[in-house]
């Protein structure tokens, strides 16, 4: 047996595919702790799991978590500035104030820290307990930026001066792993040819709940073609804009709309939309056709291991990566939000419901999913680890 | 192309290459100016500036290595990228001819 600590950022994307890991553990009789900054919603961690949150000051927490709603409205450079200097940065600081403690308390095995969370990686280096990291979407988020020479240095520089600050004085950074970075995607799906020895790709784990109260009679009398939209659980502010146009779109034609929001965002509501707000993503996703997304990666998985086609709207952090990564594999087309028209949009889905080709390349996506081999060969990984690193290899 | 244009000219050329990348509709509803910013007043993305810069060279003269010049900006320069710097260093890389 051994124990097993998570350390994860306030996103349900990135803390998500940990849980389904952490669970696979448990089921093998290991001690698994999460450490992160808000309590889960009731029922979501696995059985015999803990979940801890240190002291925190909630208004600067509170903060960090507001500024995401600006990310629409900045451009690209910009949304770099804000996710590493008004993200990362101050997570890490906030958790460096309890997860020392907690790591001496606890003394885990293995740290397994998420790629957003710094402090993981610190206090790992700090403590001397091996480390890895995991990696909810395929890497190379920072895109395009990353070839250019300064902003790369600036995240450099930023990112030692971190270390420094908690008294870190190695010359390369420790924020990750260079043990093992498990990456919850397949290989093919991320477009990594040679990737570096450290990565794992294990496919998806587990998109949203697939728990939760759903009018399935209606879906059941419901006709033509249904179509399923989502913005996760981020982006509040711009909602109200985001359906207002689907509901242009789509609003009385002879299809059927699954809009996974609020309703009360609208006035009124076409009768061809179903409207809720936290609905049971994967099971209603089996009865759909067409997937309508900003590229949060938890429900581009669900489609795809639904072999659903996906029309990605991108808009603002790695959905612009990712946008890019589903048009490369086939399996859907893209229009970035900044751009949205009507007409586009009805013309984009009708395509991705009339041409099979797109279902294929799913399918085929799906498949490579599958094979990746999921939670439970995450775990074997996890488990080689603490298995070499108990005998000093 | 050879003649010195003034800046003026410049703008009008770069005002009509975003409408043509971002689609003239989403151009119309922005209040384009010299001093507009790329990423926050013009939303553009990469994709879309790479394209804007295909355009530069293209009318502007292959000398004129946009793509290079913005690789060197660090993020705060990127971030509050105008027009007007595009103008002025459109004007520099033809007074260097």
């Amino acid at each position: 047996m051994a124990k097993f600590l998570f350390v994860v950022p306030p996103f349900f994307g990135h803390i998500s595919p940990t849980l389904s890991v952490g669970a696979a553990l448990l089921g093998r009789g290991h001690s698994v702790r999460w450490v992160g900054f808000q309590e889960l919603p009731a029922g979501r961690l696995p059985a015999g799991g803990e979940f801890v949150v240190p002291q925190l000051d909630k208004e600067e927490l509170d903060h960090v978590l507001k500024r995401q709603d600006d990310g629409p409205v900045l451009g690209g450079a910009a949304v770099l500035k804000l996710a590493l200097e008004e993200t990362y940065l101050p997570l890490c600081r906030m958790m460096m104030k309890g997860l020392p403690g907690i790591v001496e308390q606890y003394k885990p095995d293995l740290i397994v820290s998420d790629c957003i969370s710094f402090a993981g990686g610190l206090c790992a280096h700090i403590s001397g307990i091996p480390c890895v990291t995991t990696t909810p979407v395929p890497p190379d988020v920072m895109g395009s930026a990353m070839d250019m020479p300064k902003i790369r240095e600036w995240q450099e520089r930023s990112i030692m001066e971190l270390q420094r600050e908690f008294g870190i004085y190695v010359d390369r950074p420790v924020i990750h792993s260079d043990r093992m970075n498990i990456v919850f995607t397949s290989r093919e799906f991320a477009g990594i040819e040679q990737p570096s020895p450290e990565l794992q790709f294990v496919g998806p784990v587990l998109g949203r709940p697939g728990e939760g109260a759903f009018d399935w009679e209606r879906l059941e009398r419901s006709v033509g073609p249904k179509i399923f939209v989502s913005l996760g659980t981020l982006l509040v502010d711009i909602r109200r804009a985001y359906f207002q146009k689907m509901v242009e779109a789509f609003g009385g034609s002879p299809v059927t709309v699954v809009a996974a929001t609020d309703p009360s965002i609208l006035s009124s509501w076409p009768d061809n939309f179903i409207v809720q707000a936290y609905v049971p993503q994967s099971r209603v996703m089996e009865k759909m056709d067409v997937v309508i997304c900003h590229g949060g990666f938890n429900t581009v998985n669900d489609s795809i291991l639904n072999g659903l086609p996906i029309l990605i709207t991108p808009i603002a952090y790695d959905h612009f990566h990712t946008a890019s990564l589903v048009e490369r594999s086939g399996c859907g087309l893209s229009i970035r939000y900044k751009r949205m028209r009507t007409t586009d949009l009805q013309e984009a889905v009708k395509r991705l419901l009339e041409e099979k080709v797109f279902r294929r390349a799913a399918e085929q996506v799906r498949s490579g999913f599958l094979r990746a081999g999921g939670a439970s060969r995450a775990a074997d990984l996890l488990e080689a680890v603490t298995a070499t690193t108990k005998i000093g290899i | 192309m050879d003649t010195v244009v003034t800046n003026q000219e410049i703008f009008v050329v770069l005002k009509q290459f975003i409408g043509e990348v971002i689609g003239q509709e989403f151009a119309d509803e922005l209040d384009i100016r010299p001093e507009s910013s790329f990423t926050k007043d013009l939303e553009m993305d990469s994709i879309e500036i790479v394209a804007f810069s295909e355009k530069v060279k293209k009318r502007f003269g292959a000398e004129i290595n946009f793509t290079g010049w913005l690789s060197g900006m660090d993020i705060d320069q990127l971030i509050a990228l105008t027009i007007n710097d595009i103008i002025i260093f459109i004007q520099e890389c033809q007074s260097l001819k």
